[in-house]
């Protein structure tokens, strides 16, 4: 139909042209501008070469120029359009017809200083649509794309309101460095993904995840952990359009909280727990040291009434959530605009607990002239964190709220938990504002060159309020009130030059060239105030003068670094069918040692469009099929700021009634040792500190099939990260602990697949599928020099490894290390076989002392020396999963859709620290009278050791989503309103899981510790669309 | 019209440029080092100070009792305590390489050496006065003898660092050839830190003057003549006369306890006031640390007193005061250093070190005993240490790190048994509620006898272990014998930590 209509428009074309043909030499000159489809061209622009005359064509796509010499040239050009140029040749009347640009024939991505046709890819880009992620609220849009993208794990660990989600693309890479992706918004780097509160992601229109190197060398020493990037939505060409959209979040928890809710049997295991360690029993009946009347168990079960249910004081009973964003769209031939408002709040569990923030953004790309584009932009955003810290709601229950005079009941001088206290008299808000502003030009000097460039600014603030009151909180009892005020600021500013060539020479050969130039500027600053030791504590922190003004403390940082880079890619396409690119950039950072400022990173791919060969033309069934290969470096810069420098350190020594400063060589910069507790002590400079490196090489095909209703991706790769940032360590005799150096080796190999494919599709009907599949296999190379590293060697097997994470109070010791030949994070620790059930057999096992009694954990003498030691630790689990999997549908019945999402993880290890000591399996104890192989005996003084006895399978399959919609198309019946659409979003409907704590989706080191259950929660949501 | 544009929009990117053209050079912001510092009388004071600070951190503080006490039939640990406290009360030796308290005490010695070094480099050729430059280069040639003398006694021969380390080159130290050059470097440090120290005019608690330089010489000297004279391994092959340093000792405690010119420092005659937090500054205190409650972290604030004292539910109980009727508040702690139960009971009968410093019964505030030994309270506690002025877990307890009375056992030991050692001696039974020393002793049995005074007058003042280790005796600990070991060449050091011998290829 369209080529009819094409040849009849060129048909007329052709007779036109001659009859225009009159010798003129200057005058009026008229005509039309149109696409090859015959529908008008709106806001073309028509230049007379070499002069400033020019029009724009209007809504029927006409225009008129006068003064025109019958011997000018004439070049057009309009967005979405190829450039033309052609002489007047005396006509008075031209219609023109414009070839579409290929970035409207098909979706183009963004890559990073340009974007692409999509069947000019050659590195691993996977694009997401954010649209139907946005149905429930969220902080950030990283917390929505959990699943959605193949070879990109998001953990959700944290279900604070506000709180961040941890993204990683391909795996960890790196030991003390970032392994979060780079977060590009709109060509502006914002550094770590995680939570970019700053966007709402309803204003986002799409997303692009660069995986390979290929892809994020463009970003050189930030690229290695791949780059996500994110485009802000626009206009629709010559629409007006605003949005209101609604939401309200119901939560509620997806199971019961493990709470004692019968005093007798805590009582009763409590007291069974003390007499097993030799000590007294509390529930006799008596006063405590305190003064505290412990009733026995008798009165429990008879007389004493009290039993308060302290989830009831702490926590919300319903909380309710509200995300509200209101959106205007506009565009005409010259000007598109956006402007889009955002307030949203997350109330948590936790009464007087939330985050809120009210967004503002603004955007206009403006044409001045027809080939140069200026681009606005406006962002802020104005967050609060309310923490509420009275958040005990395992309180024991025999004892009140108050006690008889109306003050808050306490244990003990040191009970630093009371949940009503804790919320009515301390502070902790954190008010944040963020500004972004960025300016752009888009200059197309010639054709097929356009000039790009970019300037942007963002100012991020924090106040932070704290007040810790006397007596009831830890830190207010130290210092007999406790207030501060914390402040922090950044500034950062970008600045991109470059220029891109975009040519078709010889119709066969595509060659695209960018060069250009980024300057990068960060700075932070901080400084606190700190006020303690208060006469009267009613005004919080507002007032720190009122504190001791001997001890007012005072705090104060400041941290800047800067970013010089070149950047440079070159594509070349033969035909559509060999594509290569090459694309590099070096990186020069203050950041970096004096004898290694500078960084170069190339990458280069090669794809092969197989489809478009002769031989597989005309196969109707195969749309694409496409072989992609790239290889390449990019970076981590992983060190901060003046870490290379030789520094002093300062501290402040009491002498002669007052603090002193005191001032030398050697500064604290860490801790260490269990709670750490520990200083470490650095300030040796490493004059050759640089980036990480990775290498990456990744084999890639993309096949659509039956016109693109079935589409697969599939990609493999292996990549190896090198001069892996570590801390070594120095010989303590010269004062110091430790200095960073690049030293090590780790490898993530994997392959990762999308499938999504239309199952069936008519009139009324649409059912869709997506699967998506990611398996990632880490593994450690090298720690660097055993002996500067401090390497451990596992007797046994002369495994070589070290500890990772913290000391866990519970074990007293460390659980994760990274050791060599072995995946991140790996479980270290005892092997338990059952119970000890006779003393004869604990002794037999190796066991010695009372961890040979019955009742006691059973653990193996793995090497067999006859005692059960340090020496019998071995690797007892892994958190890394064995692979990530979703599967999403989609139905579209009429007006009506529907989607279900299922997530899932699976094969990985966690650690269950509540897998003995709570309320639910308390009672399953070990004791005589059941000889239980499952559960030890309770004993207060036992010290645990970790052991695999912890540990279960962490795999599950949640129903993340599951989303109803309706859409009212009120067009025809109202002239303002276009639409308006009513869904039902249920965020984690079900969780398949063997796991036995509450959720096992935990951070990347598999230590699950408790807290609150999932919660499940109801978005209703309303969208009026004018 | 474009083409101006184009003028304007080149000149913009060219200015971009421009105005973003920059070296990469980093410039330190808000910290010091070595090139901007040391220039002003405060600065070398602060210098001076950020010697002292090392020693605060608990990796320190806290080891001082692990070393100089737990080690010892003096404290045991908690059960669940960390395995570096348990494997260095049963002498499991097979771990102390890597034993991170024996770890922290040899890391923390080289820090506060390296501090002292950087003042004796920088603070000797300062333009500033005299006598202030003096005082402070002496401090820092006694801290630097300080740690290595306590290195010395607890690990023998150690890298020795006389100089600042700013490079990683510096790192690599060799060890001595002998013991003999080991303690020439501490004891020449001394005699140094004596010349240039003044007497202060009354006790600066946190900072040492020349009473503190001498007395520890009169340590370092009573050290080695001890050890010689018990046949201790290894020192009676050093080259010294027992004599000598017998005499050199007492002549430089003589310095301290019987000589007109030193005003500053005797005996406190209050035996609980010794112990009162509030008076750091009493005649008693020659070196003691300077922690105070106002603190914002450990190390400024102390928490020793939580060691010492038996876990009581978390609250606060009270103390009795001595024979008086007052009692004081104190917080409850974590058991981590428990008395053993038969030094407890090997005190004399009347010793009031026994009966007024270690508590067997706590109260309440009205004077009701809520906890007892034996009973609910776990073990009699040491109360040295007890800050009733605590806030939650800080506290201004200051450990005792040289006390008057040290040096007056010091100088009867050293003397023997002259009539100014029997009334020294005598002194200091008689303020603990006792009769006098036998009078008419010969020179063993009287520096038996001091020594025997020794472990109740500085008990649970990391003081035992090292009266055990240069008498030749640390073998017939307990922990020791249970280990097998009969020999004192067994015991005699610690082993160097693995983390110093991986690193410092000049360790062999």
């Amino acid at each position: 139909m369209k080529k009819k209509i094409l040849g009849f428009f060129l048909a007329v074309a052709a007779l036109l042209i001659p009859g225009t043909l009159l010798a003129q030499n200057v005058g009026r000159v008229s005509g039309t501008v149109s696409d090859p489809h015959g529908n008008t061209v709106l806001g073309a622009a028509v230049l007379v070469t070499g002069s400033n005359k020019y029009a724009i064509t209007d809504e029927n796509g006409a225009w008129a120029i006068e003064g025109v010499a019958s011997d000018a040239t004439l070049s057009v050009s309009c967005l979405g359009y190829e450039d033309a140029t052609l002489a007047v040749n005396g006509r008075a009347v031209i219609d023109i017809v414009l070839q579409e640009s290929s970035f409207m024939l098909e979706e183009t991505v963004a890559i990073g200083y340009g974007r692409m046709k999509k069947s000019d890819l050659t590195g691993s880009v996977a694009s997401l649509d954010p649209e139907n992620l946005v149905s429930k609220p969220s902080n950030s849009i990283e917390n929505l794309m959990q699943g959605r993208v193949a070879g990109v794990q998001i953990t959700n660990n944290s279900q604070e309101p506000g709180a961040a989600s941890i993204v990683r693309v391909r795996g960890n890479s790196s030991m003390n460095g970032s392994n979060a992706p780079l977060l590009v918004v709109d060509g502006f780097p914002f550094g770590d993904a995680g939570n970019l509160a700053q966007i709402n992601p309803q204003d986002i229109v799409s997303m692009e995840v660069l995986k390979d190197a290929s892809a994020s060398a463009i970003y050189g020493s930030r690229g290695a952990n791949g780059v996500i990037l994110i485009t802000t939505t626009k206009a629709s060409a010559n629409k007006t359009s605003i949005s209101v959209r609604q939401q309200t979040t119901l939560s509620q928890m997806t199971s019961e909280l493990d709470l004692w809710h019968d005093p007798v049997l805590m009582a009763i295991t409590q007291n069974e727990s003390k007499i097993n360690a030799g000590l007294t029993p509390q529930y006799v009946g008596a006063v405590n040291a305190n003064g505290i009347y412990y009733p026995s168990i008798e009165e429990l079960q008879t007389t004493w009434t009290t039993n308060t249910r302290w989830e009831d004081i702490v926590l919300r009973d319903v909380p309710v959530s509200n995300n509200t964003t209101v959106q205007v769209r506009s565009s005409n031939d010259k000007t598109n605009f956006v402007a889009s408002a955002n307030y949203y709040r997350n109330n948590g569990v936790f009464v007087d607990d939330y985050y809120q923030k009210f967004g503002g953004k603004f955007s206009v790309d403006q044409k001045i002239y027809p080939n140069f584009t200026l681009k606005l932009g406006a962002n802020v955003v104005s967050g609060v964190r309310n923490y509420n810290p009275g958040r005990s709601f395992n309180r024991n229950p025999i004892f009140p709220v108050y006690d008889d005079e109306g003050n808050y009941w306490l244990y003990s001088a040191s009970d630093y938990y009371h949940p009503v206290a804790l919320k009515e008299l301390s502070t902790n808000v954190t008010k944040g504002t963020d500004v972004i502003a960025n300016a752009g030009v888009e200059w197309r000097m010639f054709d097929g060159f356009t000039l790009t460039s970019q300037f942007n600014f963002k100012h991020g603030e924090t106040v932070q309020d704290v007040y810790n009151p006397n007596v009831y909180s830890e830190t207010g009892n130290f210092n007999n009130g406790y207030g501060k005020i914390a402040n922090w600021q950044d500034n950062n500013m970008v600045v991109d030059v470059y220029g891109t060539y975009d040519k078709v020479l010889a119709e066969k050969h595509h060659v695209t060239a960018m060069l250009g130039y980024s300057y990068e500027n960060y700075q932070s600053r901080s400084s606190d105030l700190t006020g303690v030791e208060f006469v009267n504590e009613a005004l919080g922190n507002e007032n720190l003068q009122a504190g001791n003004p001997e001890l007012y403390r005072i705090g104060n940082g400041l941290s800047k670094s800067e970013l010089v880079s070149g950047l440079m890619r070159l594509n070349y396409g033969y035909d559509n069918r060999y594509l290569f690119t090459f694309t590099s950039r070096a990186d020069g950072s203050s950041k970096f040692g004096v004898n290694e400022k500078w960084a170069f990173f190339p990458s280069g791919a090669f794809s092969w469009n197989a489809h478009n060969e002769s031989f597989l033309k005309d196969v109707k069934a195969i749309n694409t099929l496409k072989f992609r290969a790239s290889y390449g470096v990019s970076g981590n810069q992983g060190i901060s700021p003046y870490q290379t420098l030789s520094r002093f350190g300062q501290h402040k020594y009491y002498y002669n009634g007052s603090w002193m400063t005191a001032i030398g060589p050697g500064y604290k910069s860490g801790t260490t040792g269990e709670g750490g507790i520990y200083a470490v002590w650095s300030g040796i400079a490493n004059e050759n500190l640089k980036w990480e490196s990775t290498t990456q090489l990744d084999f890639g095909v993309d096949v659509s099939l039956f016109g693109n209703r079935l589409n697969l991706t599939v990609d493999v790769y292996d990549k190896v990260t090198d001069d892996l940032l570590r801390e070594r360590n120095i010989a303590p005799s010269s004062g110091f602990d430790r200095m960073w150096v690049n030293d090590g080796k780790i490898q993530n190999r994997g392959v990762e697949a999308t499938l999504d494919g239309i199952i069936y599709s008519s009139k009324d009907w649409k059912v869709g599928a997506t699967a998506v599949f990611s398996c990632n296999r880490n593994k450690v190379l090298s720690l660097g020099n055993a002996k500067e590293a401090g390497l451990m060697t596992d007797d046994r097997t002369g495994m070589q490894y070290e500890y990772y994470g913290n000391s866990l109070g519970q074990y007293r010791g460390y659980t994760n290390i990274l050791a060599i030949d072995k995946p991140m994070f790996v479980f270290y620790g005892y092997k338990v076989d059952g119970i000890v059930q006779a003393l004869d057999e604990g002794l037999s096992a190796g066991l010695t002392g009372s961890d040979a009694e019955p009742g006691e954990f059973k653990y193996v003498d793995v090497d067999g020396s006859g005692t059960v030691d340090e020496d019998d630790r071995c690797i007892i689990g892994d958190p890394n999963p064995d692979f990530l999997a979703s599967l999403n549908f989609d139905v579209v019945w009429k007006n009506l859709d529907f989607s279900i999402f299922f997530n899932g993880v699976f094969g990985n290890d966690v650690i269950n620290t509540q897998r003995f000591g709570q309320p639910s399996n308390n009672p399953l104890r070990w004791t005589t009278d059941n000889p239980t192989n499952k559960y030890p005996k309770l004993r207060d003084d036992r010290q645990v050791k970790f052991s695999d006895w912890w540990i279960e399978d962490g795999s599950f399959v949640r129903i993340q989503t599951v989303a109803l919609g309706y859409t009212l198309p009120l067009r025809k019946r109202l002239s303002f309103m276009e639409s308006v659409r009513f869904y039902v979003n249920i965020d984690n409907l079900y969780t398949f899981t063997k796991f036995t704590g509450y959720d096992p989706e935990v951070s990347a080191l598999g230590i699950y510790s408790g807290g609150y259950p999932r919660l499940r929660r109801w978005t209703f949501g309303i969208d009026f669309n004018f | 019209m474009i083409a101006a544009m184009k003028n304007k929009i080149t000149a913009l990117i060219f200015a971009a440029i421009l105005f973003a053209g920059c070296s990469l050079e980093e410039y330190p912001y808000g910290f010091y080092s070595e090139r901007n510092y040391y220039k002003t009388t405060a600065d070398a004071e602060a210098a001076t100070l950020y010697i002292y600070d090392a020693i605060n951190y608990i990796e320190y503080s806290r080891a001082i009792v692990f070393l100089g006490g737990m080690n010892t039939d003096e404290l045991d640990p908690k059960g669940d305590a960390t395995p570096s406290t348990k494997d260095l009360d049963a002498w499991s030796q097979n771990n102390f390489r890597s034993n991170t308290t024996l770890g922290n005490f040899f890391k923390y010695s080289y820090i506060t050496i390296n501090r002292a070094n950087a003042v004796i480099k920088h603070v000797p050729s300062m333009n500033i006065d005299a006598g202030i430059r003096n005082r402070f280069t002496g401090e820092a040639y006694f801290m630097r003898a300080y740690s290595y003398f306590n290195l010395a006694r607890n690990f023998g021969r150690v890298p020795i660092h006389m100089s600042m380390v700013s490079r990683l080159e510096d790192t690599q130290a060799g060890l001595p050839e002998n013991l003999d050059e080991m303690w020439g470097y501490i004891i020449s440090d001394l005699e140094d830190a004596i010349e240039l120290l003044p007497y202060y005019a009354k006790p600066e608690p946190g900072r040492v003057d020349k009473a503190a330089a001498q007395a520890f010489l009169a340590k370092a000297y009573l050290y080695l003549a001890s050890a010689k004279a018990y046949g201790v391994p290894q020192y009676s092959e050093m080259s010294f006369s027992v004599d000598d340093y017998y005499a050199k000792a007492a002549q430089y405690a003589g310095e301290v306890v019987d000589n007109p010119e030193q005003k500053t420092y005797g005996f406190d005659p209050d035996l609980m006031h010794i112990y009162d937090v509030d008076y750091p500054d009493g005649p008693e205190h020659i070196f003691i640390m300077s922690m105070d409650r106002t603190g914002e972290t450990e190390g400024q604030y102390s928490k020793i007193s939580k060691m010492y004292i038996p876990y009581i539910s978390g609250g606060t109980v009270y103390l009795k005061q001595g024979d008086s009727d007052k009692m004081i508040a104190t917080h409850d702690g974590w058991s981590e250093y428990k008395t053993n139960i038969t030094f407890y009971n090997s005190y004399a009968a009347g010793d009031l070190r026994k009966d007024w410093l270690i508590c067997k019964e706590v109260y309440d505030a009205s004077g009701a005993v809520v906890a007892a030994y034996p009973g609910s309270l776990s073990y009699p506690f040491c109360r040295k240490y007890v800050d009733p002025g605590f806030n939650g877990d800080k506290t201004s307890t200051k450990p005792y790190l040289l006390r008057y009375s040290d040096v007056a056992l010091m100088y009867a030991e050293a003397a023997g048994p002259t009539a100014k050692a029997y009334e020294l001696v005598n002194y200091i039974r008689n303020r603990a509620g006792l009769g006098d020393l036998t009078p008419g002793l010969s020179v063993a049995d009287f520096r038996a006898a001091v020594i025997r005074e020794r472990v109740y007058e500085l008990a649970f003042e990391g003081n035992i272990t090292y009266d055990l280790r240069r008498t030749g005796r640390l073998h017939t600990v307990t922990a020791v014998q249970e280990q097998g070991i009969t020999e004192e060449a067994d015991v005699l050091f610690y082993p160097i930590p693995s983390i110093e011998t991986d690193l410092n290829p000049n360790i062999k």
